[in-house]
């Protein structure tokens, strides 16, 4: 209930914090990415996964995943949505607010261009982070999923 | 074939048990700090024949303006939905993970039907992880009042995750103002579907009476107030009318008792009557003094009153056993008014003006006395009025000018305009 204090106190300008704004900034432009596995992601759209040697990142929660198969349509789960409607899909889902955090499932024939533009849509629509699925080297490849 | 017909004879009663559902739904608990409100998929609902379109999106609005003031559920937004627009109705229709993909925990699906003059609806929900029909309800209306419809499913929802009763079949009297006149409404609980009470003069301090179907008003109609009730087309009837002024009508939690304050010499006490106005007596006797505001405790057995017997209005208990006697209950700011007790128990909400002259709104715990803020820097905000289940408080507000009727939680959070008309409203009481 106490309101009073702070307000003011002319001749006292001061500034004795950091501005933090031009930093948040920065931080918005960044998209964080990070490699998945893919034995840890069953998925219904079929795609064949590029390898990678990269260090993994366990998959612990399950988390939404978008899909580009071979012929560039995109998915949300296993739903196709047209790549124009993924941004606005995104912004509204609810578990990817919440999460912050979305899963990319691609074909490794797939143009790298094609891939950019869903990591921006799901980055225009807030989400900060993508998770890229790919098969670990080496291991033994899981087709025929599904 | 035999072996099938004969399984399918075993587990018809147990599918019927399970679309009861009641034994294995999650129990939300509403208060708390872990407290995370369920994710709750609601697709517009069908229309199975073109008549049921009005009604249709009528229903709909309402549905979602409950499942979202009832602060319990986290409605997605449609715009995200992935399931084909014509899905089925029924749990092997559905395509679970298309709901999954967009957060959703529970899916609730409406089917509405024409049939004459009246509106049939099925409600069915599922729970999106199991995949299964949790509950299934059937109910009619009238055509002409498809929020019913809305407000009796969303409290079948509320009933379903907290096991409490919800509070959307319930009746909200507020005042209404024009020019100078202030009238006297009653309402469905969201402010809608509403009818007038009393339209010329002064009409005050509106409480609605335990039918839910008239109200109890102050009214200076024959020249200082008077208490009346009235009921929509029905003459009004004389409660009280003694001393200088009698005010602020509040019906005890078993509707056989009225407290009101009552103005006689230098002081306004707090009397008792039956609810036709006889056998009043006072409760308390402080000469120079005013005390008003009753509000009842839900054991009945105690008031929540305003006095000025220490100087400033504050709020003081007073139980009808020893009435003499009353317990102050705040101590600090210098205007504490308009209570009223929680029928779940625990707390006050009330108005305090506080030190920058803003009128706010605050709890205050019966057994503990701490203070909770509800409201701040949103305009003045005043008039407290909590839901019958104690959950959600309606409340006055200035925030977007004129004043408007606002709903929120018991706790301040999830504060929302009620879609009202255009005009000024306030003194919402809340009751059944």
């Amino acid at each position: 209930m106490a309101m009073s204090g702070g307000r003011g106190a002319p001749g006292r300008t001061t500034m004795s914090e950091i501005n933090v704004t031009p930093m948040v900034d920065v931080m918005l432009v960044l998209l964080i990415i990070f490699m998945v596995t893919a034995p840890l992601i069953q998925q219904g759209v079929k795609v064949n996964l590029p390898d990678a040697r990269a260090q993994p990142v366990e998959a612990t929660e399950k988390r939404l995943v978008l899909s580009v198969d071979r012929e560039g349509n995109t998915y949300i789960g296993d739903t196709p949505v047209p790549s124009d409607q993924l941004e606005e899909k995104l912004r509204a889902n609810a578990k990817a607010q919440a999460d912050k955090e979305i899963y990319l499932h691609a074909d490794r024939d797939v143009p790298y261009g094609a891939v950019v533009e869903v990591m921006a849509a799901a980055q225009r629509a807030g989400i900060p982070a993508v998770g890229m699925i790919t098969d670990p080297a080496g291991a033994p490849r899981k087709k025929d999923r599904r | 074939m035999q072996p099938t017909r004969l399984a399918r004879l075993l587990l018809f009663p147990l599918a019927l048990l399970a679309s009861r559902g009641y034994a294995q739904a999650p129990i939300l608990e509403i208060s708390g700090a872990n407290f995370r409100p369920l994710p709750i998929a609601i697709p517009a609902p069908q229309a199975l024949s073109d008549d049921a379109r009005p009604a249709a999106a009528s229903f709909d609005e309402a549905l979602v303006l409950d499942a979202t003031a009832a602060a319990i559920f986290q409605v997605l937004d449609r715009k995200s939905f992935l399931a084909d627009a014509r899905e089925g109705f029924t749990a092997a229709s559905i395509t679970f993970s298309r709901w999954a993909d967009v957060g959703a925990d529970a899916l609730v699906k409406v089917q509405l039907a024409v049939d004459g003059t009246s509106l049939r609806g099925e409600m069915r929900l599922f729970s999106v992880a199991s995949g299964k029909e949790e509950l299934r309800l059937v109910h009619v209306v009238p055509l002409s009042e498809p929020r019913k419809l809305a407000h009796f499913f969303a409290d079948a929802l509320y009933r379903h995750y907290t096991r409490e009763p919800g509070p959307f079949q319930t009746h909200l009297a507020f005042i209404h103002r024009v020019g100078k006149n202030r009238e006297i409404w009653l309402s469905a609980w969201d402010g809608r579907d509403a009818v007038v009470i009393a339209k010329d003069g002064l009409n005050v301090l509106p409480a609605v009476a335990p039918d839910g179907n008239s109200v109890a008003f102050t009214s200076y109609r024959s020249g200082k107030p008077d208490l009346y009730r009235e009921r929509p087309g029905a003459p009004p009837v004389l409660l009280v009318s003694a001393g200088q002024m009698a005010t602020g009508i509040a019906y005890a939690p078993d509707g056989k008792h009225i407290a009101y304050s009552l103005a006689q010499g230098d002081g306004t006490n707090i009397w008792m009557a039956n609810p036709d106005g006889t056998d009043a007596h006072a409760v308390t006797d402080t000469s120079y003094f005013i005390n008003s505001s009753p509000s009842w405790a839900p054991d009945g057995k105690r008031l929540a009153i305003v006095s000025t017997r220490a100087g400033s209005p504050q709020l003081y208990l007073l139980s009808l056993d020893n009435p003499k006697d009353p317990r102050r209950l705040t101590f600090q700011g210098n205007y504490n008014q308009t209570p009223s007790w929680s029928p779940r128990g625990d707390l006050i909400a009330f108005t305090a003006r506080d030190e920058r002259n803003a009128f706010d709104l605050f709890t205050v715990n019966v057994d503990t006395g701490k203070v909770n803020r509800l409201t701040q820097d949103q305009g003045n905000n005043s008039e407290p009025s909590f839901s019958p289940n104690g959950r959600l408080i309606v409340f006055t507000s200035t925030r977007n000018g004129p004043p408007q009727l606002f709903v929120m939680t018991a706790d301040g959070k999830n504060q929302m305009a009620l879609p009202m008309e255009r005009g000024e409203f306030d003194t919402a009481d809340w009751g059944p």
